[in-house]
């Protein structure tokens, strides 16, 4: 019992006692008082007839004078009865509605809700801090896939309005400072089932003292952050943070990805993004003359990855000092750098905007972003923009601006996030791929949308242990061999091929792009596929059930109950003796 | 003094003496046990399970948990008595009073452990 309940408690002392003494002096009185029954004799009410009639009269009911007419001795007793247990009820109704009603009460029922719900989560969670929008696209993404989640978050108002929202699985909420450690540990930091916390609030500062307070508290957790900015970054993976997601490195990663090849970006595209949406198309970076519009933290990490491939880049930022360090610094000696804001026409003509092929808009300021699309746009209608987007409610409008390339902060930490976690070996298979030639995304490209069609697959990885692949282990174990194309049967029709790629094998250490469908599987093997949802059900069929597997792999149907075993070995010890020797033999 | 423990003791020592004094006599005599008393005991009863509402201490519990005993003793024997005497109409016999008596017995030992455990409470309260 938490202490605000049982100071409850003891509040309501008082008014539940006031009306058990109303009651009992109520009771007593009618039983003493004299009256007449129907023959006109003397009689006293039962504390039965007694209790019965105080009931009635208190609750303001008033059944009337039962069982006889009541004399005016019982009549002067029922008064001061009425009196006395209506005004005792209307005390303590009162009083305890008011009870129930406070503040303190309600938060500590919440809590206790809360902790209700914490216990109630079957196997792991993942504890979000800020639920912002990074925190409800992961919460989304991740609750999708079976995964659960509890959000630690400031804001009531947010809280309250968690249960209204559609998600596949309840979320648990609770209200309170991140930065607090109790508050952490109340939310479930220290649960044997809390099996990762992702930092996701707007502070960076906020986000290390969740890292921190969360490697002390729990060590052997997965921590994952957001920040934006470097020295942040450098201390939270000093002290073990096992990811740092960085809007602007991961964005700028990716938009030199889409530079250098566009059918790899293409891949990375409908890898890691929401399943069952569309699919987008390749985007063409053109290389020549860039405009940087806004050098900070964004502008920044671009123009590192535009100064690898060595084009021209225009800088136009309005502060003096950057300016300084930049033309100071001797790699930057064949750029630009122009004092100015760049949503006025002069500025972004002097940066030379009409024989430019890109510009970047990368200022911390959705309007002025908006101002330098707009204005570069009527200067020069074929340039390639890449907008920063900042905030969600502005998404309508960099919607309508038909920028090239959108970059939405929230929405990359919650897509880089959800890989990490959902398949990390996706993040493998991503680093292997940039290595390849080119020609390899293309095939790879044309494979998936051979197998899948038209919309985003989902990920998922096969391992061959005996908890998520039973049948698989135990076939595995009789010696027998399946390939990777066994897998990839219909456990209805094997002669369908279900609609999933697998992607990489990674068997120990060894990691395998792409493997054919001749290779054999061994147990303790991961496999990355893509596929649809359904080919993932179907899938799991071949994987745990021994019969399914049996059909894909030897063309016959197995029966588990014990007659049918029987009657089935009866028709082949038949089936072989009216089969001529030589014949047996052969097909042996 | 604390006036709150007075209070308290006050209550569950009358729960106890009146719950005695309703349950000697012989077992099976009718006219040896007063409604009245019963009555008191019941209400006593209640009164003293309500003033143990919000007590967090492991003897609060214990003191809350012997209570609510009593009370379940005395609101079965209430029942017993009500129903043979005003839902079946029958009077009183040794047969149904006895089993009132025992019931109310029941209830008196619970109200008597709760009196040991609050002299056990006292005790062990150094001044």
């Amino acid at each position: 019992m938490s202490l605000v309940t049982s100071l409850i408690m003891r509040q309501m002392r008082v008014p539940i006692i006031i009306l058990i003494m109303g009651y009992a002096i109520s009771i007593l009185g009618m039983v003493l008082a004299e009256g007449i029954d129907d023959q006109g004799n003397p009689w006293h009410m039962s504390f039965f007839d007694a209790f019965y009639f105080v009931s009635f009269t208190a609750t303001t009911i008033g059944f009337g004078e039962i069982p006889y007419t009541l004399s005016n001795a019982q009549r002067t007793w029922a008064l001061i009865t009425i009196y006395l247990t209506v005004v005792a009820w209307f005390y303590s109704l009162g009083k305890i509605i008011s009870l129930v009603q406070d503040p303190m009460f309600r938060e500590a029922l919440k809590e206790n809700q809360f902790s209700q719900q914490l216990a109630r989560i079957p196997d792991t969670f993942i504890l979000i801090c800020g639920f912002g929008e990074t925190g409800h696209a992961l919460a989304q993404a991740l609750t999708e896939r079976n995964i659960h989640t509890v959000i630690i978050e400031e804001n009531d108002k947010i809280i309250q309005t968690l249960p209204l929202e559609d998600f596949p699985l309840v979320i648990p909420g609770f209200k309170g400072d991140a930065r607090d450690p109790e508050k952490l540990i109340q939310a479930g930091l220290q649960d044997k089932k809390c099996a990762a916390v992702i930092a996701v609030t707007a502070s960076d500062e906020t986000n290390l003292k969740i890292a921190v307070t969360s490697k002390l508290l729990h060590p052997d957790i997965c921590v994952v952050c957001r920040s934006e900015l470097e020295e942040f970054e450098s201390n939270m993976f000093s002290f073990g943070t096992d990811f740092v997601v960085n809007p602007f490195e991961t964005f700028a990663n990716i938009f030199a990805m889409a530079m250098h090849s566009p059918s790899l970006h293409l891949l990375y595209d409908w890898l890691t993004g929401v399943p069952d949406t569309d699919l987008t198309t390749p985007i063409y970076v053109k290389e020549g003359h860039w405009i940087i519009c806004g050098f900070g933290r964004f502008g920044n990490d671009l123009y590192k990855q535009l100064l690898k491939s060595n084009v021209q880049v225009t800088i136009i930022d309005p502060s003096e000092e950057k300016r300084e360090i930049f033309l100071n610094r001797p790699e930057n000696k064949n750029n630009d750098f122009i004092i100015g804001t760049g949503f006025d026409a002069h500025t972004l003509t002097v940066a030379g905007v009409t024989k430019a092929v890109g510009l970047i808009s990368g200022t911390d300021n959705d309007s002025n972003n908006l101002s330098i699309i707009m204005t570069a746009r009527e200067l020069n209608p074929d340039l390639f923009i890449v907008a920063r987007h900042n905030k969600k409610s502005n998404e309508k409008l960099f919607e309508a601006t038909q920028a090239n390339i959108i970059m939405q902060p929230s929405e990359i930490i919650a897509r880089k996030i959800r890989t990490l976690l959902v398949s990390p070996l996706m993040i493998a298979f991503l680093n292997k791929a940039r290595n390849q030639d080119p020609s390899w995304a293309n095939i790879t490209i044309s494979r998936i949308m051979g197998a899948l069609g038209d919309s985003v697959p989902s990920i998922w990885t096969l391992h061959i242990n005996e908890k998520e692949a039973r049948a698989l282990c135990q076939v595995l174990r009789l010696g027998r061999v399946i390939r990777v194309g066994n897998l990839l049967q219909n456990p209805r029709q094997r002669e369908n091929q279900l609609e999933a790629v697998p992607l990489m094998l990674k068997r120990k250490q060894k990691l395998l792009l792409m493997p054919t469908n001749d290779i054999a599987i061994k147990s303790g093997d991961q496999i990355l596929f893509c596929g649809t949802p359904g080919a993932l059900r179907s899938m799991q069929w071949s994987q745990n059930d021994i019969h399914s597997l049996n059909y894909i792999m030897t063309y016959e149907d197995t029966h588990d109950a014990f007659i049918w075993r029987k009657v089935q070995q009866f028709i082949k010890r038949s089936d072989r003796r009216n089969r001529p020797r030589q014949k047996r033999h052969i097909m042996k | 003094m604390n006036r709150e423990k007075v209070v308290f003791s006050f209550f569950m020592i009358l729960a106890l003496t009146l719950n005695f004094g309703f349950f000697t006599g012989d077992v099976d005599n009718p006219s040896h046990h007063n409604v009245y008393e019963l009555f008191a005991v019941i209400v006593v009863n209640l009164i003293a399970t309500v003033l143990k509402f919000g007590d967090r201490s492991q003897m609060g519990a214990m003191l809350l948990a012997t209570s609510l005993v009593a009370l379940v003793q005395l609101f079965s024997a209430s029942i017993v008595w009500a129903y043979v005497v005003n839902i079946q109409g029958n009077v009183m016999t040794a047969d149904t009073m006895s089993t009132i008596i025992s019931l109310s017995g029941g209830a008196m030992i619970a109200n008597f452990i709760s009196v040991i455990l609050l002299i056990i409470e006292t005790s062990m309260m150094r001044h």
